[in-house]
């Protein structure tokens, strides 16, 4: 292979040439190593989808497709009402969660006020808190002032979840605009709520973008919160589903057709919002 | 109102997991609630599934940097693999745990394959045994934190100057020592972090996972703290013990949260 043609050649060609050759092998490698963990990653979803369409029996054999899981999982779950339930819940809190999280995030980077940087330590702090810490004690409080049979509560909870990390994050983005701006902004005339509105936040909007699909993928595909929170008629489609796994009566391809109907919207978002998903994640890391 | 839903339940929690509480009424007990847990059998051998769980985190984070490694070599379609193996965080703990119990059912894929490749006598029902079921979760865990971990590693690989592993190559290193003595070291900062991040995960986002898998069973074999926190509390109902263990489990947060700022304090100090 690696011989040298009968035209001269000096060795530093051949040494080229063989290693062109070798590296070219080694991606070779390379890229069937990468397509082997590409099936080990992509396989489970494959057999989610190949076994929806399955009735019990055809799933013990392996063999033959059906229409009949789905048609028992829309008897046994009302999947139009909690796919209903859970965009509600997302919608309402991620609007909550980024109300908060810009206002809060703009102050922290452009304000100064007494004590703002204590406040700031507190919010990072909360990043901190595991939901099963303050689970039990939450569910009393809401309990108490009966909002655990609305969405209210849900709501509540998801939002006081996700405000640390977004306004962490949308303080990180405003900090990157210059004060210059801002400040040239305010001489203007426009006052910091105009020069908020007007200015910040447009030039904030990919950061508003990471916030809504870290908080909507979270959201969704969220249990315990659901679990706790809201009453069967208002559970949200993932909630629904372990529900319905938790209920042993259901047949498998049933349970797939439901696990495939509760994951699309979630990867949807993430095919196209990818970008900002991965930004969000490495945003953490605070540079 | 961050705080109010926030900090006010720490307080609440620390206060209702001194008492004997069961939803109804609260006597107070006092701190010897904590003593009497750490007698427990039980509390010990909760802990001692998390503990086990942290074997799993060398795997979580060892695979995706040999992963990242490879795809930073930017082979054809790497981008595609990038975005599949990252696909499974967009999917939900429930819907992966549903899929892991198909498939290391006894009837399952996984000792299909067993059988295939001639080693049908190792077959098992993994998830039937205390201790294999603890297994079955951490295979599954490391396998849906494979994406996250390596965007991670991919990131610091970016990040790297070029010209080092240039000049190590120039020096006469082969590829796997400059792996390991170059680009290894200066990717220790997002090391950390994804160690972080996977621990996190290992202790406080397996609910939704242990709740379709198994259901903390067999016996206790699958019960982390942060199941037992739903199960003490809400399941039997004695929400003073479950408020206990979330207390337990948000000091050892606190604590590995600690200990890792320290270390990254004490390496920008020492400006490697």
């Amino acid at each position: 292979m690696t011989a040298a043609p009968a035209a001269p050649a000096s060795p530093a060609d051949v040494r080229r040439s063989r290693g062109r050759a070798r590296k070219r092998a080694l991606n070779g490698w390379v890229f069937l190593l990468m397509a082997v963990v590409a099936v080990v990653m992509l396989y489970p979803f494959y057999f989610l989808l190949d076994n929806a369409f399955r009735t019990q029996t055809q799933f013990d054999q392996q063999s033959g497709h059906s229409l009949a899981g789905w048609t028992q999982l829309f008897r046994d779950l009302p999947v139009g009402s909690e796919l209903l339930n859970s965009m509600i819940v997302c919608a309402a809190s991620i609007a909550i969660i980024l109300l908060v999280s810009t206002t809060a995030g703009f102050a922290f980077a452009k304000l100064r006020y007494r004590g703002s940087g204590l406040v700031f330590l507190l919010v990072v702090a909360a990043l901190m808190v595991p939901l099963q810490s303050i689970i039990i004690p939450e569910y009393v409080n809401l309990a108490k002032y009966s909002l655990i049979n609305s969405y209210v509560g849900a709501i509540l909870v998801y939002v006081a979840l996700g405000t640390p990390f977004a306004t962490f994050l949308m303080a990180t983005y405003y900090r990157g605009i210059s004060d210059e701006l801002i400040e040239a902004a305010v001489m203007d005339g426009l006052g910091y709520e105009r020069t908020f509105l007007q200015i910040a936040l447009p030039l904030s909007l990919p950061a508003i973008a990471t916030v809504t699909v870290l908080q909507f993928i979270q959201i969704w595909d969220d249990l315990l919160v659901g679990l706790l929170f809201l009453q069967p008629g208002q559970r949200t489609i993932t909630v629904g589903l372990a529900a319905l796994s938790a209920g042993r009566t259901t047949s498998i391809p049933a349970l797939m057709a439901g696990s495939f109907i509760s994951a699309v919207p979630a990867i949807v978002v993430y095919l196209i919002f990818q970008r900002h998903l991965v930004k969000g994640l490495t945003l953490g890391m605070g540079k | 109102m961050v705080i109010a839903l926030l900090g006010v339940p720490i307080a609440q929690a620390i206060y209702y997991s001194m008492t004997n509480w069961n939803g109804l009424t609260a006597t107070w007990i006092g701190p010897s609630t904590y003593t009497r847990a750490l007698h427990d059998p039980i509390f010990w051998r909760v802990l001692e599934n998390n503990g086990l769980l942290l074997l799993a985190i060398p795997f979580a984070i060892g695979i995706p940097l040999g992963v990242a490694a490879l795809l930073n070599e930017h082979v054809r379609g790497w981008r595609f693999f990038r975005s599949v193996y990252f696909l499974p965080t967009a999917v939900s703990w429930v819907v992966i745990g549903m899929v892991a119990l198909q498939f290391f059912a006894l009837d399952g894929l996984m000792n299909k394959m067993l059988a295939d490749i001639g080693l049908g006598s190792f077959q098992t029902d993994m998830l039937a045994g205390q201790r294999s079921a603890l297994v079955a979760l951490a295979i599954t865990f490391v396998w849906s934190m494979l994406g996250t971990n390596t965007i991670i590693f991919l990131t610091g690989m970016a990040t790297l100057d070029p010209t080092l592993t240039e000049a190590a190559r120039v020096d006469g290193l082969a590829r796997r020592q400059i792996f390991f003595r170059v680009t290894l070291p200066l990717l220790k900062r997002f090391i950390q972090f994804s160690f972080v991040i996977t621990m996190i995960s290992a202790f406080s986002a397996l609910f939704s996972l242990i709740f379709v898998m198994t259901g903390g069973g067999p016996g206790l074999g699958t019960t982390t703290l942060e199941f037992f926190v739903y199960q003490a509390g809400f399941a039997q109902g004695q929400f003073g013990t479950g408020a206990l263990y979330g207390i337990i489990l948000f000091v050892i947060m606190i604590v590995v949260g600690l200990v890792q700022l320290r270390l990254i304090r004490s390496q920008d100090g020492e400006g490697w």
